[in-house]
């Protein structure tokens, strides 16, 4: 039991973060399919920023850590600013520009990791080793039943991530950029009408996507892996995007939907395990968020409120 | 105001501008543009970029090079691009006939996998005799490919749901449950994909002697020939080729002249999902013959962005997959021979396909910038 809450958590809350991303992007109108991109692309950022600073700093591998995050960050940022050139300045097809971005993304960091590693590091390998993250136990929380499992052996990126995660909804929900974000999705010419300029809100939503999902990203790879490898696109920013469409593209709902992935998941792996079956029964457990989203969506769809202006190219 | 247009705006205009076959030049504009990135690129890492450029061509096969192999020659070479051509003409044509009808097909590789693994389990493994075991794989591919794709548009119309959502959701069920079935039971020990499939099955032959040269022979090529004059034959010169075009430019419009929206959205889809498994049977039972667990081909995923580089029409498509796939099988021979990375001709694909994409904002710039001189 302790094991399916550790490992759900583990993977839920990144999920999490980077359907924010996603409901950043499509609130403000713009389709996100580059999501997968953008979270392998910022991971890829983090794990450079990692094995360069390791020998800069020395000592202090915390630093190092977290300091890898912000540049995973920095990273998921930069890439999703060519998407937001193409979407919002170039006026391309947002689903294309998306599917085009990740394929850019596994092309430019399979490139850039070989390249890189050959000359600087000057051994042939596509991967960059990371630290395991830093997990904490909470000393008196983590002694209540069943609940306590929410504190033991929690990696420290979860609270982070949460913290991030509460502040994106203040500013979504409750400040008055977040309600021009959310305006742009729905009216854009409202927006434009009311005075604001509906070109740089949505290409600060898109930026905003890419930093988050970018963080999420690097977050995989620390937990996941403890690599970054080209492993990373494992379609989890696919999932996210079912997430966010499952909790129908409010935060508040998209959290539930990801602990409902992350602990379907640990719990499949978990039943597997206990009955002993073979470790390829786990690819039956995998397809359950998929198809709990599509079964949903058969009965919901007509109801499901996707912004109203998505996709949308605004002149 | 009188301002005449500088140098660059007419050089421009001339490229991009309205006017004769200006879809097929803003196509060979971003094929350029992306050429001269990826000779920025090759620079920069201290390459000649039209010695490597040489060299991918000579590896696909289009120029000779200085030395072969025994039993291999310029010719074996060609055979072995249109060999792995093959399944992006299909896949290319699958989405730019959905994309026709304003539907955006992003299952190819899902429906490829599908299609791939049925035909394995079902003739691939058999000890039919070739002559008839080959179209039965035709023929499956077909079919279960069509099934697929009539799922997706029979939940577009009837549940009005987003086909792209319901097209992510079929990649990954499909991925799985196939993964699941190959690993559990048609597993290679060795290799960790499917067991390959019999000679008698596969749509390539290879190694083929022909003239002293061992050849590689798609005997699926010249289907996916006729398949793009049928398909483009339908499209530009048949009722439902217009309604379907209708459908795409505008719907409401097309159910309000009496167009059977729904029925031609699922008979779009149809098409497209049989087309895409064609792409998958002469993949998975072609160019290559097992199915690897849990990845879906990107072949399928690059296809969307071919058939967009190739204007979405069916001859456009044909000539855009074949330069993608120039790009694809040259490489190993230029990473060898320029000592460059391999990664790097995936990379100067996607800045290609990045280039594509906006190519209807180079065509919307060069048409204003045409009227204003006009206005002059």
């Amino acid at each position: 039991m302790d094991s399916i809450i550790i490992e759900g958590i583990a993977f839920s809350i990144p999920l999490f973060i980077i359907a924010i991303g996603g409901i950043y992007s499509e609130g403000s109108g713009v389709i996100n399919l580059a999501l997968e991109g953008l979270l392998g692309f910022g991971a890829f950022a983090g794990g450079l920023s990692y094995a360069l600073l390791s020998s800069v700093i020395t000592g202090n591998p915390l630093l190092l850590i977290y300091a890898s995050l912000a540049f995973a960050m920095v990273g998921g940022a930069l890439l999703a600013s060519l998407h937001a050139l193409m979407c919002i300045k170039f006026k391309a097809n947002q689903v294309i520009s998306g599917v085009v971005i990740n394929m850019l993304s596994v092309a430019l960091t399979a490139f850039l990791a070989n390249q890189i590693n050959a000359s600087v590091f000057g051994q042939p390998s596509n991967k960059f080793l990371l630290e395991i993250f830093p997990k904490v136990t909470v000393p008196l929380l983590s002694k209540i039943p069943i609940l306590g499992a929410l504190f033991t052996d929690l990696y420290t990126f979860v609270p982070i991530i949460v913290v991030i995660a509460l502040i994106m909804a203040y500013i979504l929900y409750k400040t008055p950029f977040g309600m021009h974000i959310r305006a742009c999705g729905d009216n854009p010419h409202a927006v434009a009408a009311a005075g604001g300029n509906v070109m740089k809100i949505r290409f600060i939503s898109v930026l905003v996507s890419g930093a988050l999902a970018g963080l999420g990203g690097m977050c995989f790879a620390y937990s996941i892996s403890t690599t970054f490898s080209p492993n990373i696109y494992m379609g989890f920013g696919y999932l996210a995007i079912a997430a966010y469409i499952f909790g129908s593209w409010k935060i508040s709902r998209t959290f539930l939907a990801c602990i409902l992935f992350g602990f379907a998941r640990s719990a499949g792996y978990v039943l597997v395990q206990k009955l002993e079956l073979p470790s390829s029964y786990g690819d039956l457990v995998l397809t359950l968020p998929y198809i709990v989203t599509l079964v949903l969506l058969l009965f919901f769809s007509s109801k499901t409120k996707a912004p109203r202006a998505l996709g949308d190219v605004y002149e | 105001m009188l301002k005449k247009p500088n140098l660059f705006k007419r050089i421009f205009m001339i490229c991009c501008g309205p006017g004769k076959h200006q879809l097929l030049r803003v196509s060979l504009f971003c094929i350029f543009l992306s050429l001269l990135a990826g000779s920025v690129l090759l620079l920069l890492l201290g390459k000649n970029p039209f010695e490597a450029y040489r060299s991918i061509l000579q590896g696909a096969g289009i120029l000779p090079k200085t030395r072969y192999a025994g039993k291999k020659s310029q010719l074996t070479d060609f055979m072995s691009l249109l060999n792995y051509t093959t399944p992006m003409i299909f896949a290319a044509l699958s989405v730019a006939v959905a994309l026709k009808s304003g539907i955006f097909n992003i299952c190819v590789s899902g429906i490829m996998v599908f299609s791939g693994f049925i035909a394995t389990i079902l003739v691939g493994y058999s000890s039919l005799a070739p002559i008839i075991a080959k179209p039965l794989v035709v023929l499956i591919g077909v079919v279960a490919g069509g099934l697929i794709g009539v799922l997706i548009g029979y939940l577009r119309h009837r549940f009005n749901m987003n086909e792209v959502v319901v097209a992510i959701m079929l990649n990954y069920i499909i991925s799985y449950v196939v993964s699941f079935f190959i690993q559990t039971r048609f597993v290679d020990p060795i290799t960790r994909q499917s067991v390959e499939v019999g000679q008698n099955a596969r749509l390539t032959l290879f190694d083929y002697p022909i003239m002293n040269l061992k050849m590689e022979i798609n005997l699926v090529f010249p289907l996916a020939l006729i398949t793009v004059f049928l398909i483009r034959y339908f499209i530009t010169r048949t009722r439902f080729g217009f309604e379907l075009q209708a459908v795409g430019l505008n719907s409401k419009a097309s159910n309000y002249a009496g167009i059977n929206v729904g029925k031609t959205v699922i008979t779009t889809m149809l098409i497209s999902g049989s087309l895409a498994g064609l792409a998958g049977v002469s993949y998975y039972l072609g160019s290559n013959a097992s199915i690897q667990p849990r990845v879906l081909p990107a072949l399928g995923f690059d296809s969307i962005a071919v058939a967009l580089l190739g204007n979405t029409s069916a001859i456009g498509s044909f000539f855009a997959s074949l330069l993608v796939m120039i790009f694809d099988s040259g490489t190993t021979y230029m990473s060898s021979r320029m000592q460059v990375l391999r990664e790097i001709a995936a990379l100067i694909t996607s800045i290609l396909l990045l280039f594509s994409a906006i190519g209807i904002f180079f065509r919307a710039l060069a048409n204003r910038y045409a009227r204003e001189v006009e206005e002059v």
